[in-house]
C-alpha cells in the first residue's frame, strides 16, 4: 500500500505459510489450466476470476512461477493447435473470414489470461526474464498459426489475389481485409513486412509493369497519365483503407517507378501527344497532371523542364529569325508578348508556378530574344506603337499591364543600350509631332526603366520631357512679348532641345519660305534676349506644319506636313509647275529626303496634293510637278507623309549599331577606370569580369573590345603594364 | 446510487462491503476482474469475495480506495495505519495490486 506513512514501525521477516500438500501445485495448476480450456471454448461466465487470479498468486508466491508460466505455454499452444486446423479445414473464401473470427477470439481469450495471470506478469516475468503473456499469446499465435506450413502462404496468396481482384474492379470485403492486415500489424511490424507486404510490393510492381506496358502501347499521352493517376490514388486509397500506413509510400514508390519513370522518356517525347502538344493545345489538365505525376520521381521534372525549354527556345528561335515576321515589329513584339503570356499561363496553372519553371522560361526567352539583334529596335517600336495610338481609350490599369510586359521583355534585352538609342529617337519623334497617347504612361514607362536600370539610363529621356515643358513656357513668353507685332503671317511653335539629350542627327538644314524666315528670326532675338550665350540652329528635319489650301473648285483642306513638304507646297503658290530640279534648287533640301517627301505629296492615293510627270511611283530626277487641282478628300484635315516610326533599313541599321558601339566606348572606359581605382592592381581575365559585370545592366561588352579599351588607356597614360607580369595592369592615378 | 455503478466486496468472514465502482478500481486487480473483457462471474453478479482478507483489513482498504480518490485529486490529508494492521494491509495491497 502507498500510504504516506510517518510512524515508525518494526518489520520482521515474513513467512508465507508453508504449503504441507505436496500434490498443491499440480492441483492448482489443474484448476487455472481448467480455466484457459474454459476461456478458450467461450465458457468463462462460471468462473470466479477472484479464484483464478488467486491460484495464480498463490502459485508464484510458492516459487511455482516456472510450472506456470510453461504450463500456460503449452495449454495456449495446444489452443492454437486446434484453432490451426480448424482455419485450414475453412474453405475457400471462409478462410479469412475463420482466421479473422478465430484471431477475434484468441485475442480475446488472451486479454483474459493475461488478466487472471497478472500478478505472474507482474512479479515472475521480469525476474524470470520471460515474455510477457500477451506478447507470448502473440507469438504463439504467430509460430502455431500464422507460420503454419498450410496457412503462411495460403494466406499470402488470399490477400494478394484479393487485392488483384480490387484492382480489377470486384468489391472485396474491406473490413476483413483491414483486420487481417491489423491482425499481422499487431504480430510485429516484421511479420506485416516479411509476410506480406514485401510479395506485396512485389507482386505489385509485377502488375504494374504488364498494365503500364500495355497502357503505353494502346493509349496517347494524356490518357496513359490519367490512367497513372487514377491506378496511383487507387493505391493510395487501399492503404488508407486496409494497409498499414507506412505501406503508402512503399506502394507509391513502385507506382511512379513502374507506370511513371519507366516510360517517363517515352511519355513526354509521345508523338502528336506527348508534352509539347499538350503545350501547344494548351492542356492545362493534362500538364498539370503530367507536373503532379512527375515530380513523384526523380528528375521528372527535370525532364519535363528540359523539354518544356528547348522547345521554348526552338520556337523562339524560328520566330525571331523568321524573315517573314520580322517585317511587322509590332506583329514580331506581340507575338513575343503571345508566348510569354501562354506560358505564364501553364505555369501558374499546371506546374503550380514553379519557381525552377520560372527560371527556366525566363532563360529561354533571354535566350532567343537576343538571337536577333534587332529586338531591343522592334520593342521600342512596338512601345512607339501603343504610346501612339494603341492606348487609345485604353484604361490606365491596362496601360500598366501592357507596360509592364514590355519591361518584362525589356529585362530580357541584352543590348539595353541599343533599346534605349531607339527609344530615345522614337520618343523624340512622338514628343516632336505631339503624337504622343498620353502623357502619363510616358512618364509610368520612364520612370520603370529607371527602377530597372537606374537613373543613368533615364536622365537623358527625363531631359526630352524637360525641354518640352520649358518649350511650352518659352512660347508663351514668346507671343505675350511680341505677338501683337505679328500681325497675319503664321504661327510658329518652337521646341527648344537642349544638345545632348536628343537623338542628334546631321543637321541637314533647306531654305525656309521667306514668311517662315522672318519670325523664326523674330523668335531668335527673343530668345537670345531673354537666354544669353546660347546657340540656336534649326533642325527643319523634325518639324511639323498646318497649311490651309484651297483647290480648283474652291473646297479648302488644311494639310497636316513636315517641314520639307512645307517648303515645297509653298513654292507652288507663285506657280503650278516645277520640276524635281527646280524644287531642289529652290528648297535646297538633302536628295534623299526631298525625294520622300515628294513621294509622299504626289504618290499616295488620296492625299496627292501634287501631280507628277510621268506618272510613277518612284521619283527621278527629271520628273515635273504639278499643283494637283482635282484633289479631293473626305475630311477636311489631311495628314501628308506622318512621319511614323518605320522599322529601319539595313544601311540605316548598321549605321545606328556603329553609333551604339562609338558610345559603349566611353562607357566600358569609365568602367575599367572605375575599377582600376578601387583595385590598383589587377589581371586582364579579372578586370573583363569585372567590366561585364558592372555593364550588364545596360549591354554585353565584347572582351575584344574591353580588349582594346585597356589598349587605349595605356596609351593615355590611365594604366600602365606591370613590368614583371604582363598580363598585370597598374592604376596611375 | 445504482447497482451498476457499485461492486459488492466480501471479507472472508462474509461481511459485505458496497463501495464504488470507482473507488474500488484503484486496485488494479479489481479493476481487471471488473472489466476482462469474458464475462467472469465477478463482473456479472457485480461481487467479490477475498477468502483471504478478513473484515477489519477489507475495512481499512475500503476506507484507503476512497483516501486514494481524494488523495489524487489534491486533498492531501494523512491516512492513519494502526501499526498492528500493517503486515497484512501490505499483503493485501500486494494482492490487490493497489
Amino acid at each position: 500500500m502507498s500510504a504516506p506513512k510517518k510512524k515508525t514501525i518494526q518489520i520482521e521477516a515474513f513467512r508465507h505459510r508453508v504449503v504441507a500438500d505436496p500434490k498443491y501445485a499440480e492441483k492448482t495448476w489443474n484448476i487455472l489450466e481448467h480455466a484457459i480450456h474454459e476461456i478458450y471454448n467461450h465458457n468463462a461466465s462460471g468462473l470466479s476470476f477472484e479464484e483464478l487470479y488467486r491460484n495464480a498468486y498463490n502459485m508464484v508466491l510458492h516459487k511455482f512461477g516456472e510450472k506456470l508460466y510453461s504450463g500456460l505455454v503449452a495449454t495456449m499452444t495446444f489452443h492454437l493447435k486446434e484453432i490451426c486446423s480448424s482455419i485450414e479445414a475453412a474453405q475457400g473464401g471462409l478462410f479469412l473470414e475463420e482466421l479473422n473470427r478465430k484471431w477475434a477470439d484468441h485475442n480475446k481469450a488472451l486479454q483474459m489470461i493475461r488478466d487472471i495471470l497478472m500478478y505472474m506478469d507482474r512479479t515472475f516475468i521480469p525476474s524470470a526474464h520471460k515474455t510477457p503473456v500477451h506478447e507470448l499469446g502473440l507469438n504463439l499465435w504467430r509460430d502455431v498459426v500464422i507460420h503454419s506450413s498450410k496457412i503462411q502462404t495460403r494466406l499470402l496468396d488470399t490477400l494478394l489475389e484479393l487485392i488483384q481482384g480490387e484492382r480489377s474492379g470486384e468489391v472485396i470485403n474491406r473490413g476483413l481485409m483491414r483486420n487481417i492486415t491489423k491482425m499481422l500489424m499487431d504480430l510485429g511490424s516484421s511479420v506485416y513486412q516479411d509476410d506480406f507486404e514485401k510479395q506485396f510490393l512485389e507482386s505489385s510492381a509485377d502488375f504494374y509493369r504488364l498494365e503500364s506496358q500495355e497502357f503505353i502501347e494502346s493509349c496517347d499521352c494524356g490518357e496513359y497519365l490519367k490512367k497513372a493517376e487514377r491506378r496511383l490514388n487507387e493505391e493510395i486509397e487501399r492503404v488508407s483503407h486496409y494497409l498499414d500506413a507506412k505501406s503508402e509510400a512503399k506502394i507509391t514508390n513502385v507506382v511512379e517507378k513502374e507506370l511513371i519513370e519507366s516510360h517517363m522518356q517515352r511519355l513526354v517525347h509521345m508523338e502528336n501527344s506527348g508534352l509539347v502538344n499538350m503545350i501547344v493545345g494548351d492542356k492545362y489538365e493534362d500538364l498539370g497532371r503530367m507536373y503532379s505525376l512527375f515530380r513523384r520521381v526523380a528528375s521528372g521534372l527535370v525532364l519535363i523542364r528540359d523539354v518544356m525549354t528547348s522547345y521554348i527556345r526552338e520556337t523562339g528561335k524560328q520566330l525571331v529569325t523568321d524573315l517573314e515576321r520580322l517585317k511587322d515589329p509590332v506583329d514580331f513584339v506581340q507575338r513575343l508578348l503571345d508566348i510569354k503570356d501562354k506560358y505564364d499561363k501553364i505555369i501558374g496553372s499546371a506546374f503550380s508556378n514553379d519557381k525552377t519553371f520560372q527560371n527556366a522560361l525566363n532563360s529561354s526567352f533571354e535566350y532567343f530574344i537576343n538571337l536577333n539583334s534587332r529586338s531591343p529596335e522592334y520593342i521600342s517600336l512596338f512601345v512607339d506603337d501603343k504610346l501612339r495610338k494603341g492606348l487609345k481609350g485604353v484604361s490606365e490599369e491596362d496601360v500598366e499591364i501592357i507596360l509592364d510586359k514590355v519591361m518584362m521583355l525589356f529585362r530580357y534585352l541584352q543590348e539595353k543600350d541599343v533599346f534605349e538609342k531607339y527609344y530615345k529617337q522614337h520618343l523624340a519623334k512622338r514628343l516632336l509631332s505631339g503624337k504622343t497617347v498620353s502623357d502619363d504612361a510616358e512618364r509610368s514607362l520612364i520612370v520603370k526603366l529607371k527602377t530597372e536600370c537606374g537613373y543613368q539610363f533615364t536622365s537623358k529621356l527625363e531631359g526630352m520631357f524637360t525641354d518640352m515643358k520649358t518649350s511650352e513656357d518659352t512660347m508663351q513668353g514668346f507671343y505675350a512679348n511680341v505677338g501683337a507685332d505679328l500681325g497675319d503671317g503664321p504661327t510658329l511653335s518652337v521646341q527648344v532641345l537642349t544638345t545632348g539629350s536628343w537623338p542628334t542627327q546631321p543637321i541637314n538644314t533647306c531654305n525656309l519660305p521667306t514668311e517662315i524666315l522672318s519670325i523664326c528670326e523674330k523668335f531668335r532675338n527673343y530668345y537670345l534676349g531673354t537666354h544669353t550665350g546660347r546657340r540656336l540652329t534649326w533642325q527643319t528635319n523634325m518639324g511639323t506644319a498646318d497649311l490651309k489650301a484651297t483647290f480648283g473648285k474652291g473646297q479648302k483642306h488644311e494639310l497636316n506636313v513636315s517641314t520639307y513638304q512645307m517648303c515645297v507646297l509653298m513654292l507652288f503658290n507663285n506657280t503650278d509647275r516645277l520640276t524635281y530640279r527646280e524644287i531642289e534648287q529652290a528648297a535646297e533640301i538633302p536628295a534623299s529626303d526631298l525625294k520622300r517627301c515628294l513621294q509622299s505629296l504626289a504618290c499616295v492615293k488620296g492625299k496627292n496634293v501634287l501631280r507628277k510627270e510621268p506618272m510613277s511611283k518612284d521619283i527621278a530626277d527629271s520628273d515635273a510637278f504639278f499643283f494637283n487641282d482635282k484633289f479631293t478628300s473626305k475630311f477636311f484635315k489631311v495628314k501628308i507623309g506622318t512621319v511614323v516610326a518605320q522599322r529601319e533599313s539595313e544601311p540605316e541599321n548598321q549605321e545606328t549599331r556603329q553609333r551604339v558601339e562609338e558610345d559603349r566606348k566611353p562607357q566600358i572606359e569609365a568602367a575599367i577606370v572605375r575599377i582600376m581605382k578601387a583595385r590598383r592592381v589587377l589581371d586582364h581575365n579579372n578586370i573583363v569580369t569585372e567590366v561585364t559585370k558592372q555593364l550588364q545592366s545596360r549591354f554585353l561588352p565584347n572582351p575584344v573590345v574591353i580588349k582594346k579599351r585597356i589598349e587605349s588607356l595605356i596609351e593615355r597614360e590611365f594604366l600602365e603594364r606591370d613590368k614583371g607580369d604582363r598580363k598585370l595592369y597598374r592604376y596611375l592615378a | 446510487m445504482r447497482k451498476e455503478d457499485t461492486v459488492k466486496l466480501i471479507s472472508a468472514e462474509g461481511f459485505e462491503f458496497v463501495i464504488d465502482k470507482e473507488a474500488a478500481m484503484v486496485s488494479q486487480t479489481i479493476r481487471n476482474m471488473l472489466t476482462s473483457p469474458g464475462s467472469f462471474a465477478e463482473t456479472e453478479h457485480g461481487e467479490v469475495t477475498f477468502p483471504e482478507i478478513s473484515t477489519v483489513i477489507l475495512e481499512k482498504i475500503c476506507q484507503y480506495f476512497y483516501w486514494s480518490l481524494q488523495y489524487a485529486r489534491g486533498k492531501e490529508t494523512e491516512f492513519p495505519i494502526e501499526p498492528e494492521l500493517t503486515l497484512e494491509l501490505m499483503m493485501a495491497a500486494n494482492y490487490l495490486h493497489t
